[in-house]
């Protein structure tokens, strides 16, 4: 009876290689929300700017990243990018001193679509604070740097967090393209189980559940979020 | 294409950026087509208008079922919109690649399974924003519908809907921008839409990586960004017109004020 449902189970070891995977795609995550999150931070005060040519630089950005596959982009950094630098840095990137290379021009790739989202919802956040926060803190003598940095953005972040929480199950999710560029993520990893152990069900079922808990548990951070912000006092206005 | 893998064995003569990328470009607007199979950015084009009518179809009927469904009927359908948005589309696309041979019991192009999981996903994601909409008509309407005599579904066909679907239009057209975008995905399970025709140039030339991506990036930039302006221009004609429609009865309210 135990060695049939033995029989049906993936062997520990393919299971390792999921977890592997799954860490792999956890951590990328982890690294892109954070690059995508300062980016996008830069590219929302480039949105909400004065400046004619900032407005247009930012604007060209969010449409350029926005209207084109992740995948392209990913194949961009991986084939193209290296092509167009001079011999002696490909080298140095191709040899991985830092990163694998694979995990490298992922990142990268990654970083850039997500930043163009994240900047957009920071802009909305940053709409959403009353100009009067900027005209009060003007008065008392801040930069515009300090009133962005100090005043403004904080109040933004705070009002942006739930779509920014929707963008940071995004990331997860689009991890899974990195595989594409030979990055060994959760996807990639059940494909490789797959392949090993024609276990379809069982490796892509596992996969799959991972993903789910992955976004489950910022679905749950969301909700926290959210209901602390409800109770938290002086926001009821 | 010959002409470019020819002229780098050649050698002799350096192909330019211009010239590759020109030779490639039929390639990659619409594959081998004559001759061949229907490919590149004409297959994504296919590909995306397939399954945006079916996401369509699916948010509709889903929304309703979440705006009219109670009970355990409306968890089940909470949970399984809930299962598809969670996943990556990736993951979808191997479920349906693996699983819809085995469930029918004939095999399953490519291009359909992609197609089937685009559609649930986008389906998914519809379907929040039809709920929405919905849900955003006031009871007013409900009230108003359900007393001139109309069923619970008459209501909802010829009142509410009506006007949750002017309100839903700007979700509808940015979910056919991504669904374009998202149809790249395919490149996974090998139908040569413009993503994998792209990645078979790149290896076949071996030269000018970039400028082919950038190319290609082009390319879906044009059909991403023209598709946008154009639904967005007939969305708002659509508008316009009904705006005149409005201010034609008020003028009517004016006769009998």
């Amino acid at each position: 009876m135990i060695d049939q449902l033995r029989e049906h189970l993936l062997a520990p070891r393919y299971i390792g290689w999921l977890l592997d995977g799954w860490l792999a795609t956890l951590w990328a995550s982890l690294l892109v929300a954070a690059g995508a999150t300062v980016l996008g931070v830069v590219i929302a005060a480039g949105r909400s700017s004065s400046r004619p040519a900032l407005l247009r630089l930012t604007g060209a950005y969010v449409s350029l990243f926005r209207n084109t596959p992740l995948l392209v982009q990913l194949f961009f950094w991986y084939f193209g990018a290296p092509s167009v630098l001079p011999e002696a840095a490909r080298e140095w990137l191709y040899a991985g001193h830092l990163l694998s290379f694979e995990f490298l021009s992922a990142l990268v790739g990654l970083t850039l679509y997500a930043a163009a989202y994240v900047g957009e919802d920071i802009r909305s956040g940053i709409r959403g604070v009353p100009v009067g926060q900027t005209l009060a803190a003007s008065a008392l003598g801040f930069t515009r740097v300090q009133v962005l940095a100090q005043v403004v953005l904080p109040q933004a972040l705070r009002i942006a967090l739930p779509p920014l929480l929707g963008q940071y199950m995004n990331i997860v999710k689009n991890t899974s393209l990195a595989m594409a560029v030979g990055l060994v993520e959760l996807s990639y990893a059940s494909r490789q189980v797959e392949a090993e152990t024609f276990k379809t069900f069982q490796a892509f079922g596992l996969a799959t559940a991972l993903y789910i808990v992955s976004i489950g548990a910022i679905e749950v951070l969301a909700a926290w979020a959210a209901r602390r912000q409800a109770f938290s006092p002086g926001r009821a206005a | 294409m010959g002409g470019a893998a020819a002229g780098v064995l050649a050698g002799a003569r350096r192909m330019t950026v211009i010239e590759t990328l020109w030779d490639s470009l039929p390639y990659l607007l619409w594959g081998a087509f004559p001759e061949g199979q229907l490919g590149g950015a004409a297959l994504t084009l296919l590909l995306s208008a397939g399954s945006g009518i079916a996401s369509a179809v699916l948010g509709l009927a889903w929304g309703i079922g979440l705006a009219t469904a109670t009970g355990a009927l409306r968890t089940a359908l909470t949970l399984v919109l809930g299962f598809f948005r969670a996943i990556p589309v990736l993951m979808l696309i191997f479920w349906t690649y693996f699983l819809l041979p085995f469930a029918l019991g004939v095999s399953v192009p490519g291009v359909l399974s992609v197609m089937c999981a685009l559609s649930l996903v986008g389906g998914a994601y519809l379907a929040h924003a039809v709920h929405a909409g919905i849900r955003g008509i006031g009871a007013g309407q409900w009230a108003a519908g359900l007393s001139l005599g109309l069923t619970r579904w008459g209501t909802l066909r010829h009142v509410v809907l009506p006007q949750a679907l002017r309100m839903m239009l700007p979700s509808f057209i940015n979910q056919w921008v991504t669904l374009v975008k998202d149809s790249s995905l395919a490149y996974i399970v090998g139908v040569s839409e413009l993503s994998f025709v792209a990645s078979q140039v790149n290896a076949r030339t071996m030269i000018y990586p970039a400028e082919i991506f950038m190319l290609v990036g082009a390319i879906y930039w044009l059909l991403c960004t023209g598709l946008d302006r154009l639904a967005n221009g007939l969305a708002q004609r659509a508008q316009r017109g009904n705006w005149q429609h409005k201010s034609f009865s008020r003028k009517g309210h004016g006769r009998f004020a």
